[in-house]
């Protein structure tokens, strides 16, 4: 675990030797990427199994030094870290192999490779921070590598605006987290997590203090995740190339937001207002995003609106004390949402187009990617057996059992949207009639298609560390007694299980009866609920809103400011150097190139000098 | 070599240049640029050597010279001889100062050497002669010494901006000089009450006689002349309403001269408001500390509210300038070892920054012949290295950690939040709205739709690449590794906060 | 024998100079003008001659400076219609208010 600093710097080094001599290596960048990035993976592999044995490892070094106070930067693999490391070197380890076959013929190709390295670099430096200042600089700096990759295709208008959306949008949560952070440091002097902990579990931070830095550094994580209402730039960040939205917009850097609550979680869990607001932010934008996914035709926004209500989930859970089950959630969805983007991914790869109205019976052209996809959606849905059921289920328990009836009751609600819209793709994509017009449609070569058979694997599995039946080792592991952090398992009625089954399947029978039989029309939401559906389609005209709201507001501003600049400061000035001038012009007349009256002046100005002088006897009193 | 003279060999060192430069014809082209550049490197190399005598571990003070220089008699017979000595030191923050300067007027050279399309030899020699003024304000341990260089740096800035800049220059020129000649007014009238009341003009010896209550001067009067220093400096800085010089210079001026104005002449005001507003009225500073502040903030919000909608990506840049000078107004509104680090950070980290905008806001001008940014688009396609830095040093500019604009800003509003939370609260708006004007400027030239047809070699290249490289590599360096630039500040820190709190 | 007091020396200084002010002062023709101005320098040239004699320090000082204000005037004299002479070739004229040349 010593080494754990090396990870982060593998994908550094590819960053930066990709962007000095990657042009002249064209597409064997891939190479330099994937091995670095194998580099990491093996390494986070090695501390995970390492930490199992071992205690946390904790380095600092001093970074900056102010008057007495010294910030430190280095890092540390606690259970979290060492999780969160392995999670996001797999994921990136498989993005870089899949991009090979995905971007290949790309003229910027090799920027492409470098700009992932720079983010898996600030995404890998994020999760082994020791102190929230470090956490803050790697956190903006994955927004950097976000906004990047984002506007990858810079000649898109929509590219551009999405990137600019994303990063400011990010930004705004930011500053409140930066406000938090620094709140948070004159409460306690200090910036490391472990002294953070300390002062809050003794006391030594007044409680409105908490809540209010702990709401703020909230902001930040619901900037980040795509919360409500900081939620517009992430169907938006879909632009970008779809391993990117598999990599940074589904398994970990939005999933930054819920890595911050979980790392922060004694404060927050210190606070009752705090944790409320957590819960009904998730439990709010859980279901509000799902109803948005519902009706949306371009099929990564469809999983991107499900990236936003999964998110809620999660923060549901840490926001009901859930702990494990957040962390559980983050660890199942990072491997199944993943997975969906990139076989939706190899879907696009293969037909040249995002909206699934023109897709349809591709589960037979498709041979891989179909079976994987319905693997991943099964997974999404919550259908026993595969690790999103032990996830979901940890997170409705831990709702129930954390006193939230009402948000219980709107993840249920969540979940069947979840099952029926992410069948409705399914069914819309892979069965049916084709009802575009692609003549040849291929499967992806194996490079893409190996990665989605690791990541199905692990959607299949991955729910097996931490389930009911099989005794909650990942719980037991990540809690370690820590009395902070919760119940290891939380253990709720054995009816939740079957009520979440149940509203799952009801959602994939509802799916299927609509897209799939097609004994209900289709249309049959927006025929009858013409208005609703409307509303959905436009999401809830959040963006129009803000653009009338906070937009015009901040333009009115600006041209306010510009009036105040251009007419009252210049205007003084304009004032005073018109006074000046005026000045000026009259005295400008004495000078009439006469030099009689000059000699006339300045003889009675000699006279007056010696009347005063004569008058005073040379002292002026 | 003694130590004591590399001060005044480093100072004086660009005037050699300006006497090979008068010696040469005008017509060798060549020859004047490279001399012009060479001239430069002399402060270079010493400024680095003194910085490398520090990291020695050795003591900044080998380095001072103090030898008497003008005496004279007061009115009546029994006052005692008024002496102005000729004096040159160094401190931690000068130091970084003067490093900074000759870094970035090696790179402005270079830079010009490109961007000036006339009469190099003229403007060689009065850039030089600008350089000396510079080093020498940066230097200067005595008031009317400071105050000698502060007016050369007037001079040539005055004519480099009449002579060599755009459409309007002349205008520009004037309003540069009529708001810098009543600034410096006030300064010349603070320093003189200060020598005829004190009978001495030591930086060192007036911050302790000022320190001291039963000094020769009251509260009430201090208090006067530090506002009117605050006026004297805030016109440089420039501080909300003194800026609209500004504005014209940033646009008109050519891009060498304007690396140079932005990157130091600027600083020259945040230099002066720390060395002898805070240095000599620590008490009167904080007595008015909440104002500034609050100044701060408005310069912050105004500037970048303003930002938002310019047109023309100069101006974007102008107000931009003005909005990261109210950084180190909260920095040091804060009166707390981050506070007043951070506003030094934000000096440094400013002046590598806008250098670099700069010198490619002139690459993309010379290439396209307009900065406007609806006429630009797609710049990415055509020039992608320029493209991409433009990137970067905006990301630097709106404070991305890793580079030296976070720490800076991190460091000012870490100060204020500890004094003033609400006003801290509100002037984080500020690092949203820079985030949304630098990316809507940044992004509408370079990303988008390509505006017209670019030939392929429009890119950087060749020397063009050296300021670049380097200002890139000190951005990132001090982002990075801040202590670099914290250690030679430390010293200059204490001897601030011991006022403050004294 | 009886002194002529200084005071009579004086008062011919005084109304010499005063004819002479009045003369630079209103006169039109530039070379009355200069005439005028030659009337104002001997006034002073008297007043330096008296006090040399009637001073509070009499010595011969101020009589050699009577002789050197001579010299100069003699010389300004030269100079002065030599411009004088120069302006009438250009202008035409000897008026002085129609050389206002300097004025903007």
């Amino acid at each position: 675990m010593e080494n754990a600093w090396l990870i982060p710097l593998f994908p550094l080094l590819s960053f930066l030797l990709l962007l000095l001599i990657g042009k002249r290596m064209k597409e064997a960048s891939a190479y330099v990427g994937i091995l670095m990035t194998l580099a990491s993976l093996v390494f986070s592999i090695l501390v995970l199994f390492e930490r199992f044995q071992e205690p946390s490892y904790l380095v600092k070094f001093n970074w900056l030094t102010i008057g007495d106070m010294h910030l430190t930067a280095g890092f540390e693999v606690n259970q979290l870290n060492a999780l969160m490391l392995f999670i996001v070197s797999l994921v990136s380890f498989l993005v870089h192999t899949y991009s090979k076959g995905y971007m290949h013929g790309d003229e910027r190709f090799h920027i492409f490779y470098a700009y992932l390295g720079l983010f898996t670099f600030a995404m890998l430096g994020l999760v082994i921070s020791p102190n929230i200042l470090q956490t803050y600089i790697f956190w903006e700096l994955v927004g950097v590598g976000s906004f990047l990759l984002i506007g990858f295709y810079y000649y898109k208008e929509e590219a551009k605006a999405a990137a600019k959306k994303a990063f400011i949008m990010t930004r705004i949560g930011d500053v409140g987290l930066l406000i938090g952070m620094i709140l948070l440091f004159w409460q306690t002097k200090s910036f490391e997590y472990s002294e953070i902990f300390k002062a809050v579990e003794a006391g030594s931070v007044s409680n409105t203090m908490i809540t209010l830095t702990a709401i703020l550094i909230f902001i930040g994580a619901i900037g980040k995740s795509g919360q409500f209402p900081l939620h517009t730039w992430l169907p938006d960040a879909m632009e970008g190339p779809t391993p990117v939205s598999a990599l940074i917009h589904a398994a970990t850097m939005v999933a930054a937001g819920v890595y911050l609550v979980a790392a922060l979680f004694p404060v927050f869990s210190a606070s009752k207002t705090a944790l409320l607001t957590v819960a009904v932010i998730g439990g709010f934008t859980a279901i509000f995003a799902a109803s948005i996914g519902i009706v949306q035709t371009d099929i990564k926004r469809v999983l991107a609106y499900s990236t936003v209500s999964q998110l809620g989930y999660m923060m549901l859970a840490l926001g009901s004390a859930g702990y494990v089950a957040g962390v559980f959630h983050l660890m199942t969805h990072a491997f199944f949402k993943a997975l969906l983007f990139l076989a939706a991914g190899s879907v696009i790869h293969a037909v040249h187009t995002q909206n699934i109205e023109e897709m349809g019976g591709l589960w037979k052209k498709l041979k891989w990617t179909a079976p994987l996809f319905l693997i991943g959606t099964l997974a999404i849905s919550g259908v026993p057996g595969l690790s999103g059921f032990f996830s979901k289920d940890e997170i409705l328990a831990a709702a129930w059992e954390g006193g939230h009836p009402v948000l219980f009751i709107l993840a249920l609600i969540a979940a069947f949207m979840t099952a029926f819209y992410m069948f409705r793709l399914f069914f819309m994509v892979f069965t049916g009639e084709n009802r575009g017009n692609q003549k040849e449609v291929h499967e992806s070569p194996s490079v893409m298609t190996l990665p989605m058979l690791v990541l199905g694997i692990l959607a299949i599995v991955g729910g097996y560390v931490n389930t009911p039946w099989f005794g909650s080792f990942l719980g037991d592991w990540l809690v370690d007694g820590n009395t902070a952090l919760g119940h290891a398992h939380i253990e709720g009625p054995a009816w939740i299980m079957f009520a979440a089954t149940i509203v799952s399947l009801a959602g994939i029978l509802l799916a299927y009866l609509i897209y799939g039989k097609r004994s209900i029309a289709p249309d049959w939401l927006s025929g009858k609920g013409g208005i609703l559906h409307t509303i959905l389609y436009n999401k809830f005209y959040i963006d129009e809103f803000y653009q009338i709201t906070i937009v015009a507001i901040t333009k009115g501003i600006s041209y306010f400011l510009r009036f105040i600049d251009v007419f009252i400061v210049e205007g003084l000035v304009k004032a005073v150097t018109g006074m000046v001038q005026g000045l000026g012009n009259i005295g400008s007349k004495l000078q009439s190139g006469q030099v009689q009256t000059y000699g006339a002046v300045a003889f009675l100005g000699l006279a007056v000098l010696v009347v005063i002088y004569a008058l005073t006897g040379g002292y002026l009193r | 070599m003694n130590l004591q003279s590399i001060l005044s060999i480093l100072v004086f060192s660009p005037l050699l240049g300006i006497i090979v430069l008068a010696l040469l014809p005008k017509t060798q082209e060549k020859a004047v640029k490279a001399i012009g550049i060479l001239a430069t490197l002399p402060a270079l190399i010493l400024s680095l050597a003194v910085y490398a005598h520090f990291l020695a571990g050795k003591n900044l003070s080998d380095f001072s010279i103090s030898v008497p220089w003008i005496k004279f008699r007061g009115i009546n017979a029994q006052e005692p001889f008024f002496t102005v000595s000729y004096e040159l030191a160094v401190s931690g923050f000068q130091l970084v100062l003067v490093v900074l300067t000759a870094i970035v007027s090696t790179l402005a050279a270079i830079g010009a050497a490109k961007f000036i399309k006339k009469e190099w030899k003229g403007y060689y020699m009065l850039f030089l002669l600008l350089l000396t003024g510079m080093l020498g304000v940066f230097t200067a341990e005595n008031l009317i010494l400071f105050f000698i260089f502060f007016e050369i740096t007037l001079i040539p800035t005055f004519f480099l901006i009449g002579k060599w800049g755009y459409f309007e220059k002349e205008k520009a020129a004037y309003s540069f000089l009529l708001y810098n000649g009543l600034g410096s007014a006030v300064l010349l009238i603070v320093i003189m009450i200060l020598f005829a009341k004190t009978g001495t003009s030591n930086i060192e010896i007036l911050r302790q006689m000022m320190a001291d209550p039963s000094g020769p001067l009251k509260d009430g009067f201090k208090l006067g002349l530090f506002i009117a220093l605050l006026i004297a400096f805030g016109v440089k800085l420039p501080i909300f309403p003194l800026h609209t010089w500004m504005l014209r210079v940033h646009v008109q001026a050519p891009p060498s001269v304007v690396m140079i104005h932005s990157g130091i002449l600027l600083k020259i005001g945040a230099y002066g408001l720390i060395r002898f507003g805070m240095g000599i009225f620590p008490k009167q500073f904080e007595s008015l500390a909440t104002l500034i502040a609050i100044l701060g903030v408005i310069n912050l919000l105004y500037g970048a509210f303003l930002a938002f909608i310019q047109t023309d990506f100069k101006m974007v840049l102008a107000y931009s300038s003005i909005s990261h000078m109210g950084i180190v107004l909260i920095g040091l509104a804060a009166m707390n070892e981050a506070g007043i680090q951070g506003a030094i950070f934000q000096v440094v980290s400013h002046g590598l920054i806008s250098a670099l905008l700069f010198f490619l806001v002139g690459v993309i001008y010379e290439r396209t012949e307009t900065s406007f940014i609806d006429k630009l688009g797609g710049l990415a396609k055509g020039m992608p290295l320029a493209a991409g830095f433009l990137l970067a040093a905006a990301m630097a500019s709106l404070g991305l950690p890793g580079m030296s604009g976070f720490v800076s800003e991190f460091m000012a509003f870490l100060g204020l939040f500890k004094v003033e939370p609400w006003i801290a609260a509100v002037g984080t708006i500020g690092i949203i709205m820079t985030a949304a004007y630098l990316l809507r400027a940044v992004l509408g030239m370079t990303y988008g739709k390509a505006r017209r047809e670019f030939d392929g070699g429009l890119d950087l290249k060749g020397a063009e690449l050296v300021p670049v490289f380097v200002l890139m590599l000190l951005i990132v360096l001090i982002g990075v590794y801040p202590s670099v630039l914290s250690s030679p500040l430390q010293a200059t820190l204490e001897t601030i906060l011991l006022g403050l709190g004294g | 024998m009886s002194q002529v007091p200084a005071s009579a020396f004086l008062a011919l200084a005084l109304i010499l100079f005063c004819i002479g002010l009045y003369g630079a002062l209103t006169k039109r023709n530039t070379v009355i003008v200069l005439i005028s101005i030659e009337l104002m320098l001997n006034a002073v040239n008297i007043n330096l001659v008296t006090f040399s004699k009637y001073g509070l320090y009499p010595s011969i000082n101020g009589q050699v400076f009577a002789l050197f204000a001579m010299a100069v005037a003699a010389a300004e004299a030269a100079v002065g219609l030599a411009i004088l002479m120069a302006l009438y070739r250009n202008k035409k004229t000897v008026h002085i208010d129609e050389m206002n040349e300097m004025k903007n």
